[in-house]
């Protein structure tokens, strides 16, 4: 029997562009979405000791004019040979051409990332995941509770809330680190607070002489808050043991369930609800969510 | 859906006009087991086979592929394309039918179609074929006993002849250009009917029905059965690999011996596996044999059928015979059964 063959066009995974009718960038990101687009590192800053935050450029103009995205959405960023990571978008939707993504050291790819330099060249696929529900939060108040690393998906719903901050009632942010050098984007938050746009609780479990900030647990701050449950949402993310605490201590203050939207770390290696290893339960944390509200999360197996 | 009725001694002409334009894959033997596997001639085809030891998943998720090329140098993507050999698929079971009309549901999904699921299963065809269940077999209980959608054509061995379900043009064409198919008689459709109701009859009754499965792996999902199971669970993962419907991957790039170029692939994974919902800084979801192997029945038995409206398990009973363990389905239907009894 002769071998049969057929290449299949649709199939074809080329470096830029087919050279074929210009496409635009929305459909060069569908054709394979498995594909990475190169985009340049234009920005590094150390936050900490082990946490550095990256500002990136898509190299081609039409997939960085394509690529749209909501606070709480992740993208997959490759560095070939090494392989690809889900990371979630630290910078503001409303800052169109570049994202920030804030990474912590802690295994063989971060690793290399740190070691990478501005110009340097990254592949970047996404973005993916359920956002916070951020037009149903307008009008209301927000109480923002973030744990280490977890600052990194709310910073994006915190600068977007700014850049749009006559929208929204009273927003408060806490915001519990291990120490005072690992308190990250403090400046910034500093300001704020201090141009009264933001009510801000930092804590720290170990404080040094400088530290005039609270010192505990990151529930510590709401025995001082004063919550009009009726119209607040509340926005949690933090490492795994803190939900269970953090929203307990908001339904103490009334919040209802499909209030409190908590945004949850798994290791989503596809993006796209297939590979199954972000599975919680009946659930893909990469499509379904990563964001999910208290109820939803009450009735998917093992979310807390 | 059209039936039509084509003698058994026509089946060499029609596996030959599949070979024309198709690479054949059908059921041989493979010691004392059967397995799928390209043909050259109808001789070589087992169609009065059992359950074979792997699935027909691998025709569409090959257990590692290419994605793409890279430079690692450069950082970018290098060109690539992948080249789909059309296959047809000579004798699946309905079981089997419905594994792959599952994964459909996974990789065909409209907010993310997988293009390189999607051009396999564009070059397939498929042709069904009627069986009888062994002692192992349970696609009753699972509603994966008849294939609906999912074929080309499925023959119905009615004694002699088959009665076919023709489920496509490119089956149809198929068929009419090999055989001479004739119309159903009454006789034909008694016979179809008996020869189901004796395969309906003839499923092993040590295999509970239980009607509330979903609503069960809720309620008893602190139950210390599963610490039992768990304990058993020697996570070898085979379950997961003969399972038809498992299409779980990892993602991971190779680099090619000049330490420069290279390829991603994809590579099945398992849920049973002990660092498959491990992060980034070491702290595992699902860090115990307990935790693993009740998530991969709660996806089969309850999750799936929560998002797609079915159960992600045939009942082809091939984990059954693949866990050293004496873990399956067939085990979490037995605890149900004794909770009620």
């Amino acid at each position: 029997m002769a071998p049969i063959t057929t290449e299949n066009a649709a199939l074809r995974v080329s470096p830029y562009h087919d050279g074929g009718a210009p496409q635009t960038g929305a459909e060069l990101i569908a054709a394979n979405p498995y594909r990475p687009w190169p985009a340049r590192i234009t920005s590094i800053q150390q936050l900490t000791e082990h946490e550095k935050l990256f500002e990136f450029r898509f190299i081609d103009e039409n997939i960085r004019n394509a690529f749209h995205h909501a606070p709480g959405q992740f993208v997959e960023l490759s560095i070939f040979g090494v392989g690809e990571a889900p990371i979630s978008i630290s910078s503001s939707p409303s800052k169109s051409g570049f994202i920030e993504l804030c990474v912590r050291r802690a295994g063989e790819f971060t690793q290399r990332l740190h070691e990478m330099q501005c110009g340097d060249i990254v592949g970047i696929r996404g973005p993916y995941g359920r956002p916070f529900p951020f037009e149903l939060m307008k009008g209301h108040d927000v109480l923002l509770v973030a744990g280490g690393l977890g600052i990194a998906p709310l910073r994006s719903l915190i600068n977007n809330i700014h850049d749009e901050r006559s929208e929204f009632g009273k927003v408060t942010i806490i915001y519990g680190s291990r120490s005072p050098q690992e308190v990250m984007f403090r400046d910034q938050f500093e300001m704020w607070r201090h141009r009264k746009d933001f009510d801000l609780y930092l804590t720290v479990d170990h404080p040094d002489d400088t530290w005039d900030g609270e010192v505990g647990l990151v529930t510590k701050p709401f025995q001082h808050l004063q919550v009009d449950a009726d119209r607040t949402f509340g926005a949690v993310c933090g490492p795994p043991v803190m939900y269970k605490f953090v929203v307990q201590e908001m339904r103490n203050k009334g919040i209802s369930y499909d209030r409190i939207y908590m945004s949850f770390e798994r290791h989503m290696k596809c993006g796209m609800g297939k590979c199954g290893h972000c599975q919680i339960g009946h659930q893909y944390c990469c499509i379904d969510g990563p964001v999910f509200n208290y109820w939803e999360a009450k009735n998917i197996q093992g979310s807390m | 859906m059209l039936y039509r009725v084509i003698d058994d001694q026509e089946l060499p002409a029609l596996v030959e006009a599949f070979m024309e334009d198709y690479e054949v894959i059908a059921p041989v033997r493979s010691g004392a087991s059967y397995a799928f596997h390209h043909v050259d001639s109808f001789d070589q085809i087992e169609l009065d086979y059992t359950t074979t030891i792997t699935s027909l998943k691998k025709y569409v998720l090959p257990p590692k592929e290419t994605l793409f090329t890279f430079d690692a140098d450069a950082n970018e993507v290098t060109d690539f394309s992948l080249t789909v050999r059309p296959r047809v698929i000579f004798g699946a079971h309905a079981c089997d039918i419905n594994a792959l009309n599952s994964l459909d549901l996974v990789f065909e999904d409209s907010r993310y179609r997988d293009p390189y699921y999607e051009a396999r299963r564009e070059g397939l065809l498929i042709v069904g074929i009627s069986c009888s269940p062994t002692e192992t077999c349970f696609c009753h209980l699972m509603e994966a006993d008849e294939a609906r959608t999912g074929y080309d054509l499925f023959l119905q061995d009615i004694g002699g002849r088959y009665l076919v379900s023709i489920g496509s043009v490119t089956g149809a064409n198929v068929l009419e250009s090999a055989c001479n198919p004739r119309e159903a008689t009454d006789e034909d459709r008694i016979a179809f009917r008996q020869a189901t109701r004796k395969r309906q009859d003839s499923f092993n009754k040590d295999i509970p029905d239980v009607q509330e499965i979903a609503m069960l792996m809720d309620a008893f999902h602190s139950d210390p059965f599963w610490d039992e199971l768990g304990s058993r669970c020697l996570a070898c993962t085979a379950c997961s690999s003969v399972c038809p419907t498992c299409y779980c991957f990892d993602i991971a790039d190779v680099l090619d011996a000049d330490g420069r170029t290279g390829r991603r692939e994809r590579v099945w994974d398992a849920c049973t596996s002990p660092q498959f919902a491990m992060v980034t800084g070491g702290h595992n979801f699902r860090d115990s044999n307990r935790n693993r192997v009740r998530h991969r029945m709660y996806h089969k038995l309850n999750g799936f059928l929560a998002t797609h409206d079915r159960m992600l398990c045939t009942g082809c009973g091939r984990c059954v015979r693949a866990c050293k363990a004496h873990i399956s389905p067939i085990e979490v239907l037995k605890f149900f059964e004794e909770k009620g009894a």
